[in-house]
């Protein structure tokens, strides 16, 4: 018997219970691969579908409730491989999807945080799981080691194959070693999940160019498959007049030029130009430089910053100005080095398909700010012609690119994403690039199903504010540059603020034939999440679409809970006289064929 | 016919309360609803200090009575919270679960006191004052104490202090020379607002910063980075102001400091409209988006937008260069006219 078959697609219960496995015979397990259950997950998960590497975020938080870290820290690790870092400096789509942040439902769950908390409160004695495959004699090269080539790197060693990484720099890391400031990375930590990954026997060879001090064509030559994950390096210019005098920094290079220790000349008055993270990194190292006067200078608004709530406090609290509505126009210099900048104002305006809002310049708004420098972080682009020319012929879909023995990941295919998503990219990749050396597929998403009989929340866990999370005040931040801002939650708070998390892998259901149709579940829904329905559209990825309601008893053909609304409070389960709602545990995860 | 037109009204403050008055009076059968956070009719609120050293009762405090709000058939909602605007179905949801319908939205939610992020730790141990609701709350705290530390500066902070001197209290003023936001003092500044307040008999720290706020025993103790220490009864922050918009953020309705708007008071958003201190304009006499400030701007402002509410196109202008005086300090305002100038109320 498969172990799909025990899960009845007609009859959507468990059959069989008592026949599973014998080891799980008391928890009544299922694994599905029928659409509807990844459509549920993905529908009443928000959070675990907004991430690109689909964490199992619930499943984490829960073990950091249960005090169990480093059990956290394998379930964050067998989505992402450096839960460490990315708990610090995570663009955190997860947190922009929670449920928790809905209207009316408080502010989202400190899921970063968390993560964090993870890899910081772990065992000093915890061991790392890596389930591997046995060898393949098969190679393949890497080429760049951020994040996405790290966990190309990472998976493909899983699988076997033997991993060489070329990397162009001193150190290995990408843009989390030279891209991102040490107050929010600290190296260490950075090259401790960087070693668990090489451990896997990666080699890794420093100061190689490819395109410059090896050839691609020599790599394809030598290796069964080659991975091009050399990401975005190559900035984007303001292109305007005064570009090119002194004092005048590229956000990327002046990243680099700090990660590597030197003290590029800012001043005491800044203007950054940009609104991603790298802006704000940008602008929160020239304070460490000694600037005075920071601004932070933006063409929309904060509300289309690219960056998290915490990161605009951060930077605000360290005296750093933004000013919305503005767009350099000319940077004036005294021939050589720069001394001011001419911005014009704007304004937003809406653009209709995609919808989005742009900003327009207002005519006859030019004013000029006096600088000592000028920091300009737009963003960058993929490099595309220093490793290969050929490069432009790979075909892409989605976040891969492959032709031949060659694929490509992370932002080098994207663009420039965040490194989360550089992650996923990367997963995907080595994925594909196993099955072209394996000649078939060898892993599988199921969902996993288990019967669960609590809520395992009390519904006053609903209103516990968010927990801010702890840094060091001002002097310490500049005594030195590298001392790391945020500290961490400390064991008692992870507890608190895992409180908060829904739980939204718990399904909720409700048994039409069990139901006495009392109502009793709907009076005490704190939400509008019970309803009598007349039917229920069926997406073809599995997902439902908007419940179609009626008030007419007549009409009626269930009474069923929308998991995609609901805060799992757990109050319909108890009111419940006939028992007949069922909670499930549901879990998206990966096994083998 | 009947005007089928429901006009809800954010705010209770002069912007809000002449805005209605132009709908009644132009628009005798539309329904109009201002809503208040706060418990009390509209008043004056630049004479709360008057009120807090009984000078003004609560009477005299306010402009206009509930009774009067009947007579002109305006439904008025006190103590009631916006929390959500959805503008596809222009509904407003407050914090009490109830949410209600509106063909037209003005949106004149004012200003709150700014909270330096310096001072987020602290803010439980902060005292405000911003509204009748928290002069209430401290009123008889406020005449009992016998030291203050004033945080900031800023108009209203000038005046609450020229209010305790009078009182004979004793009162120390840690100044932030950017607590006149949008402005930064100049040192020559400075220096001219510590005489004149020195000879007020005030304590003046500058050119330092909090290091602590310690609360025990309702006293509270203020240690500053130059190792200044002070033990006094109250702390209050006087930083300036930032428009009252939370409720606004995530509803599709631009924003910056302030709500954006045009120079008819129209935002992004067909059929919401802004004014008054809580609203962002382009000026291009400035070359830059100011808020306005001050009692006659909102009057203008809020009697402006309803004319526009009603089909005009009526375009709201600079009222010419002015300035104020911060304790002999000339600040150069250019959109604003007097603040608080009482004459004119």
């Amino acid at each position: 018997m498969k172990r799909n078959d025990l899960y009845s697609k007609e009859e959507r219960v468990f059959k069989d219970k008592n026949k599973i496995y014998s080891a799980q015979s008391v928890k009544q397990i299922a694994y599905s691969t029928d659409a509807r259950d990844f459509g549920q997950v993905a529908q009443s998960v928000p959070c675990q579908e907004a991430c690109p590497a689909k964490t199992n975020i619930p499943g984490y938080i829960r073990c950091v409730h249960d005090k169990r870290y480093g059990r956290a820290y394998e379930l964050n690790r067998s989505a992402n491989v450096l839960p460490g870092v990315l708990g610090r400096i995570c663009s955190r789509p997860c947190e922009a999807a929670c449920r928790h942040g809905e209207p009316d439902n408080g502010q989202s769950v400190g899921i970063c945080h968390l993560k964090r908390s993870c890899a910081d409160l772990k065992p000093a004695s915890h061991r790392i799981i890596e389930g591997l495959y046995s060898p393949t004699d098969k190679k393949v090269a890497v080429i760049g080691s951020g994040p996405a080539g790290l966990a190309v790197a990472h998976d493909l060693a899983i699988f076997g194959h033997k991993v060489m990484i070329y990397e162009s720099m001193e150190k290995p890391g990408g843009m989390l070693m030279y891209g991102i400031p040490e107050f929010r990375l600290p190296r260490d930590l950075l090259m401790l999940e960087i070693k668990n990954i090489l451990r896997m026997g990666i080699e890794l060879t420093t100061g190689k160019s490819i395109g410059v001090d090896i050839e691609l064509a020599q790599l394809e030559k030598e290796y069964d498959a080659v991975v091009v994950a050399t990401g975005c390096v190559t900035p984007r210019k303001l292109g305007i007049e005064g570009e090119d005098l002194e004092n005048v920094h590229n956000g990327l290079e002046f990243m680099e030029a700090i990660n590597e220790g030197k003290t590029p000349f800012v001043g005491k008055k800044v203007a950054v130009i940009g609104a991603g993270f790298t802006a704000v990194d940008c602008a929160r190292s020239a304070i460490r430089l000694g600037a005075t006067d920071v601004s932070l200078n933006i063409r929309k608004t904060e509300e289309y910053m690219r960056i998290d709530e915490s990161e605009k406090h951060e930077a605000q609290f360290e005296g750093i100005k933004t000013n919305s509505l503005v767009q350099p126009s000319r940077i004036i210099g005294d021939g050589q080095k720069v001394t001011g900048i001419e911005f014009v104002r704007t304004r937003l305006e809406k653009i209709d398909t995609p919808p989005f809002r742009t900003s327009v310049r207002i005519k006859n708004s030019e004013f000029i700010v006096q600088v000592d420098s000028v920091i300009a972080a737009l963003g960058q682009s993929p490099d595309v012609d220093t490793v290969s020319k050929d490069l432009k012929k790979l075909k892409r879909q989605d976040d891969q690119a492959w032709k031949g023995k060659v694929f490509a990941a992370g932002d080098f295919v994207t663009g420039s994403t965040d490194v989360i998503s550089a992650i996923a990219g990367g997963r995907k990749c080595a994925r594909r690039i196993d099955e072209q050396l394996n000649g078939e597929k060898r892993r599988q998403r199921v969902v996993r199903l288990e019967e669960h009989k609590t809520t395992d929340r009390p519904r006053a866990f609903d209103f516990i504010p968010k927990l801010e999370m702890n840094t060091i005040d001002m002097k310490k931040r500049l005594v030195k540059a590298g001392n790391e801002v945020e500290t961490g939650y400390i064991d008692e708070q992870a507890f608190e603020e895992s409180k908060r998390c829904y739980l939204c892998n718990l399904k909720y259901e409700i048994d039409p034939l069990a139901c006495i149709y009392c109502s009793a579940c709907i009076d005490v829904a704190p939400k509008d999440c019970i309803k009598m329905i007349k039917d229920i559209p069926m997406n073809p990825d599995g997902t439902y679409g908007e419940y179609e309601e009626t008030s007419d008893w007549n009409d009626v053909v269930s009474i069923t809970i929308e998991n995609a609304n609901c805060i799992r409070c757990g109050q319909c389960l108890a009111v419940c006289p006939m028992d007949c709602i069922s909670v499930t545990k549901t879990e998206l995860i990966e096994i083998d064929i | 016919m009947p005007s089928k037109d429901h006009y809800v009204i954010i705010g209770n403050g002069p912007a809000g309360n002449h805005a209605a008055a132009v709908l009644r009076k132009k628009d005798a059968d539309a329904r109009i609803t201002i809503i208040s956070d706060e418990c009390i009719p509209y008043y004056y609120k630049p004479k709360l200090t008057g009120f807090i050293t009984d000078n003004i009762s609560r009477k005299d405090l306010l402009v206009l009575s509930l009774e009067s709000y009947a007579k002109n058939n305006i439904r008025v909602r006190l103590g009631q919270q916006v929390t959500r605007i959805e503008t596809d179905s222009k509904t407003l949801h407050f914090d009490h679960m109830e949410k209600i319908r509106y063909t037209k939205l003005i949106i004149a939610s004012g200003c709150n006191s700014r909270v330096l992020p310096s001072m987020e730790l602290y803010e439980e141990s902060l005292k405000f004052v911003t509204s009748y609701t928290d002069v209430m709350e401290y009123k008889d705290q406020i005449k009992n104490a016998k030291e203050f530390f004033v945080f900031g500066g800023d108009f209203v902070g000038f005046k609450f202090l020229r209010m305790l001197n009078a009182m004979g209290k004793k009162v120390t003023i840690l100044i932030y020379p950017h607590a006149f936001w949008p402005h930064n003092l100049s040192d020559a500044m400075l220096d001219q607002m510590v005489a004149s307040l020195e000879k007020m008999n005030v304590k003046v720290i500058v050119r330092d910063d909090i290091k602590q706020i310690k609360e025990s025993h309702g006293a509270y103790q203020i240690n500053t980075q130059k190792g200044i220490e002070k033990k006094v009864d109250m702390v209050f922050s006087f930083n300036g102001m930032i428009p009252n918009i939370n409720f606004v953020m995530g509803s599709g309705i631009d924003c910056d400091h302030g709500i954006l708007v045009d120079e008819y008071l129209k935002t992004n958003i067909d059929n919401i409209y802004a004014c008054g201190s809580c609203a962002q304009i382009y000026n291009p006499a400035v070359k830059s988006y100011t808020t306005s400030i001050g009692w006659p701007n909102a009057v203008s402002q809020g009697e402006v937008v309803a004319q526009n509410v009603l089909g005009e196109n009526k375009v709201i202008t600079s009222v010419g260069r002015k300035y104020f005086d911060l304790e002999g300090v000339k600040i150069k305002t250019t959109w604003w006219k007097d603040i608080d100038d009482e004459s004119q109320l």
